[in-house]
């Protein structure tokens, strides 16, 4: 049975009067939650710490050590040494763009395999899904060859193709298996009133799924952010590279600087988690939110 | 109307040519290449030499190789069963308890916080729990400083821990995807049947095993396949932890194909090993597939 | 929803034809890079001079662009057979690397420069040996292909206060190294940091195999000339796993990398650390507490240590004149001794003009070993790939899951097959 309430992603926010009693438990599972936060968020906590270390703190006390003045002359260090301004915007764009242009394959694909139920979707989702199987080394000279004969080699339109079609396998998995629970009812009521397919797809299946397809994005943007070994490979200007693959910078052939990693550490994840904290209220929607029961 | 829905099945297709373009483009093409090159000697530039199968014979006694492939089997603990079991347990503490104990707020909070080592670049955690877990590292410095000195190991260079070690930081990077999925999956089940299972008297472990785990088979299925699938190619955390170490304790399929692509520039080979990753991935994919409609089926 | 997504696309497709017609540049440029960190005695060398070069060429748009070690590692070959490599590059010596790519015909030749600009005057057959790749890009004969412009060894680094506090001198004999070690143990104190996961352990351990090294030996095990001749390494595992045993070392030092190592010896727990000379600049800048000096691991005539990195011309280079230009620059007494002022070790310095005293011992130190031929170069070399084997194997021995013997059973399987199959 089709239940509106849920296919609008809406949570469930039902007080439950029974709920509230067993006083003592409740402090010890929370006091358990909170110490498994700890535990999770520890490792940032010593990226911040060490970021801000002045480098004799740091080689005579090591990565724990509290420090005994706050410099941020790391930080300034690193984002001038990357050019970070720059490869900022370029992490944006390579990942906005593949987190769109992904959202939509995996869309087109899952619109025809969940909704369409065409003729052998178990098989062509299995083929789908070799995008998420791959090794990524073992698509690099193959792919380096290609973009170069086409002069696509050093673009970030090459990084962005590459990647959206791999992610979008995870997303034609996802939304697939979304889309086969959609309520029939809808979608039949959307065809007798004389909807054509691309119609039901953007004005039934797009507002329905809207949550779903932002966490999707969500998702792949902070995939692709992280993405490394594909830009290395794809990109060689320094003009066209990403944040991640200019972390490689504090990293030199026989010895590192480990204060100016925590600084590249802290700048390579701090957009990364502003636009988490941003887009993560759509997560409480529902990656799942459009499926019935 | 089933007349229709027929008809209506074929201009389905059309959805397909995106997808399906650019997956010949970016990953079927470049796989046959990939299995062309593992029957060669290749070092990456200049011509390919056919060497027949000499590549995959060579495999056959690899020790190395069978060392990862058994380290394979390991992963999928750290990789896919601890983190499924702890992300539904968490998902459905934070959903179903914390909730209506401490509200919405606090529960969106753990969750936040819970996710954020999936944001973290693998090369960044690689350093952070470096510092951890040497044996100089933080780690044994806070064992030491709450008395518990006689602990403190030789985390990630000691053979018996360094498996151990690299699942834990696996395991601290997975948790978070699996808890987001399943928690959003939870709130499409329907509240009415919590309070019903409430008023007959069931406990959160009831409700969990009873309507949580049910309800929420498809994300099991989708996390359960994807971090498999992870498992089965886990790269980044023990290039930037081990790189395989101490003694190959801690190989990976990913990792022994990385180092011959570009280290030892044995292209042949790699391709060889990578040939055969995606050969298991892609049978291990099809059961599972295959399993998952038969259940759909059922349960339809 | 409808309305967002292809809004966002449109701006991003927009976001990135802006920026490919923004890169289309106007004139004469001149393209370079390196990798060396952009405070290492080489970037800031290399950066004064490419200064006065763009000082000398005002007509010249000088594009320079820092790139990173595993960059080059990972799609170095492929740069190169593209037509988007730089005038001029700095990229890794030795047969996997530079010989690859010398010998798929990518690289500029460098035989008629080598006379024509002077450079024989300053570099020695010795400096040049990892500049000549032969037609299988196998280092040591053949043409010239690239040339370095510094050099780096590997030694002891010691803490001159915990030495003299502990009433020890500077060994110059394995016998007086580990005399030095049994005083500093006897003190509680671990004497000799080591990071035996990565560069430093299996440093340590070429450096130990050398002392029972001759010319034959090493000439043999770098070529690829013969199987392996297992002794010296067996008594560099001897020696190691002794010195392990009397707790020199600690068996931590498996879990250990540089970092960590080094990290014991800066903050002044251990006395001694091997290491190479990369490490100079971060000590000098950073060491605060204590004096430090360096020695030389007593060998009889090998130590651990080469020319550094090359500057190579890419075959399709548009600025062949001006990379070679740059490349005198580098070698020129001027920077040399520039590069010695700023730590590094030079070639050709003026060493009345030298005023810091790090850079004028190290270079001092390499020219002593170089004079007598004594570059061994590095354990990893012969063989694609060796590196990794000997960390991995070297934590087997720190570890006791390998014995001496089996240690050198394991890596010599791994270089006899490379040498019976090249």
């Amino acid at each position: 049975m089709a239940n509106v309430g849920v296919l609008t992603g809406t949570p469930a926010k039902v007080a439950r009067p029974h709920a509230r009693q067993r006083a003592p438990m409740r402090w010890v599972v929370l006091g358990l939650l909170l110490l498994l936060l700890a535990f999770t968020l520890f490792p940032f906590f010593l990226a911040l710490i060490n970021a801000v270390k002045p480098g004799p703190d740091y080689l005579r006390g090591g990565p724990l050590s509290i420090p005994t003045s706050i410099q941020f002359d790391s930080i300034i260090k690193f984002w001038g040494q990357a050019d970070y301004s720059r490869k900022l915007l370029n992490s944006v764009i390579i990942s906005a763009s593949v987190s769109v242009l992904a959202v939509i394959i995996s869309l087109f694909n899952a619109y025809a395999l969940g909704i369409g139920r065409v003729r052998g979707s178990t098989i062509i989702l299995a083929i789908l899904l070799l995008g998420t199987m791959v090794p990524q080394e073992s698509i690099v000279y193959p792919i380096y060859w290609m973009a170069k004969s086409v002069g696509l080699y050093d673009t970030q339109l090459a990084v962005i193709i590459v990647l959206a079609v791999l992610q979008s396998a995870f997303g034609t998995y996802l939304l697939s298996s979304v889309m086969s629970t959609f309520p029939r009812e809808i979608l039949e009521a959307a065809e007798i009133d004389g909807a054509s397919r691309w119609q039901v797809l953007t004005l039934v299946v797009v507002p329905i799924m809207q949550p779903t397809l932002m966490v999707l994005g969500t998702f792949f943007f902070i995939w692709t952010w992280n993405e490394f070994l594909i830009p290395v490979i794809m990109l060689i200007s320094n003009n066209n590279q990403t944040v991640s693959v200019a972390m490689g910078l504090t990293r030199g052939q026989n010895m590192s600087d480990p204060t100016l990693q925590a600084a590249a550490g802290l700048l390579g994840i701090a957009p990364t988690v502003i636009f988490f904290l941003i887009f993560q209220r759509t997560l409480t929607r529902g990656i799942v939110a459009g499926a019935v029961k | 109307m089933a007349g229709s829905a027929v008809r209506s099945r074929r201009g389905y297709y059309l959805y397909l040519i995106p997808g399906f373009v650019g997956l010949m483009l970016i990953v079927i093409g470049p796989q046959i290449a990939n299995f062309v090159l593992s029957f060669t000697a290749w070092k990456g530039v200049g011509t390919p030499r056919w060497v027949g199968s000499q590549n995959y014979e060579r495999l056959l006694t690899d020790d190395q190789f069978w060392g990862s492939m058994h380290n394979t089997l390991l992963y999928i603990i750290s990789m896919t069963i601890i983190p499924v079991l702890l992300g539904l347990i968490l998902a459905s503490l934070l959903f179903d308890y914390v909730r209506d104990q401490f509200g919405e707020r606090l529960s969106s909070f753990f969750r936040a916080g819970l996710y954020l080592p999936q944001i973290l670049p693998l090369t960044v955690a690689g350093v952070l729990w470096g510092w951890i877990l040497s044996p100089v590292g933080v780690a044994n410095a806070i064992l030491k400083s709450i008395g518990l000195g006689t602990f403190a190991q030789n985390w990630i260079g000691d053979a018996t821990y360094a498996l151990p070690a690299v699942s834990l930081v696996i395991v601290w990077i997975q948790v978070g995807y699996c808890l987001v999925v399943f928690m959003a999956g939870l709130s499409r089940i329907d509240p009415a049947l919590y309070e019903a299972a409430q008023l007959d008297g069931a406990g959160w472990w009831q409700r969990l095993v009873s309507i949580t785990v049910p309800m929420l088979a498809p994300e099991i299925f989708v996390v359960v396949l994807t971090t498999l699938i992870h498992a089965l190619k886990v790269f980044a955390p023990i290039f930037v932890l081990t790189q395989g170490g101490p003694n190959d304790a801690t190989l990976a399929p990913s990792y022994l194909t990385y180092y011959h692509f570009f280290t030892t520039q044995r292209v042949g080979y790699a391709a060889a090993i990578a040939t055969v990753q995606m050969i298991l991935t892609l049978g291990l994919a099809l059961m599972f597939l295959w399993f998952q409609t038969r259940q759909a089926e059922r349960g339809a | 929803m409808t309305t967002t997504l292809p809004r966002l696309a449109l701006a991003a497709v927009s976001a990135l034809t802006l920026m490919s017609s923004a890169a289309l540049a106007q004139g004469t440029t001149f393209n370079i890079w390196w990798f060396e960190g952009a405070e290492s005695a080489q970037g800031l060398t290399w950066t004064k001079a490419l200064e006065e070069l763009k000082a000398n060429h005002p007509d010249v748009t000088v594009n320079f662009e820092q790139k990173t070690f595993d960059q080059m590692q990972q799609s170095g070959s492929m740069i190169l057979n593209s037509a988007e490599a730089p005038d001029i590059l700095e990229y890794n010596k030795g047969n996997a690397t530079a010989g690859l790519v010398a010998s798929q015909g990518l690289l500029t030749n460098l035989d008629e420069a080598f006379t024509a600009e002077g450079w024989d005057k300053i570099l020695n057959e010795g400096q040049l040996v990892l500049s000549r790749y032969d037609e299988l890009g196998v280092y040591g004969s053949g043409s010239i292909w690239g040339i370095s412009t510094y050099g780096e060894y590997v030694s002891a680094y010691y803490n001159i206060d915990a030495f003299e506090k502990a009433g020890v001198k500077v060994p110059t004999t394995l016998e007086e190294l580990t005399a030095a070690f049994d005083v500093f143990k006897a003190q509680g104190v671990t004497p000799l940091a080591l990071g035996g996961a990565s560069t430093s352990g299996q440093h340590l351990l070429a450096s130990l195999a050398y002392t029972k090294a001759d010319d034959n030996w090493v000439n043999n095990y770098q070529g690829l000339k013969a199987p392996l001749d297992g002794a010296p390494y067996l008594y560099a595992a001897q020696t190691l796993t002794d010195w392990l045993a009397k707790g020199y070392i600690t068996k931590d030092s498996t879990g250990m990398n540089d970092d960590d190592a080094a990290l014991q010896f800066t903050s002044g727990q251990s006395p001694v650390y091997v290491s190479g000379t990369w490490n100079l600049g971060n000590f000098s800048a950073n060491i605060k507490d204590f004096k430090w000096g360096q020695f030389v691991i007593p060998t009889p005539k090998f130590s651990v240590g080469s020319t550094g990195n090359l500057w190579v011309i890419p075959k399709g280079s548009k600025s062949p004149e001006l990379a070679r230009e740059f490349i005198s620059l580098l070698l020129s007494t001027k920077y040399q001794t520039e590069q010695a002022n700023n730590g590094g070790v030079s070639f050709g310095a003026d060493a009345a003009q030298v005023t810091n005293p790090v850079g004028a011992n190290a270079s001092a130190v390499f020219k002593q070993i170089a004079d007598k031929q004594g570059l061994g170069f590095y354990p990893d070399w012969p063989v694609p790939g060796f590196y990794d084997v000997l960390n991995q194997k070297d934590t087997g021995l720190l570890q006791g899951t390998l014995t001496p013997e089996q240690f050198v059973d394991e890596i010599k399987t791994v270089y006899d097959d490379a040498q019976a199959s090249q």
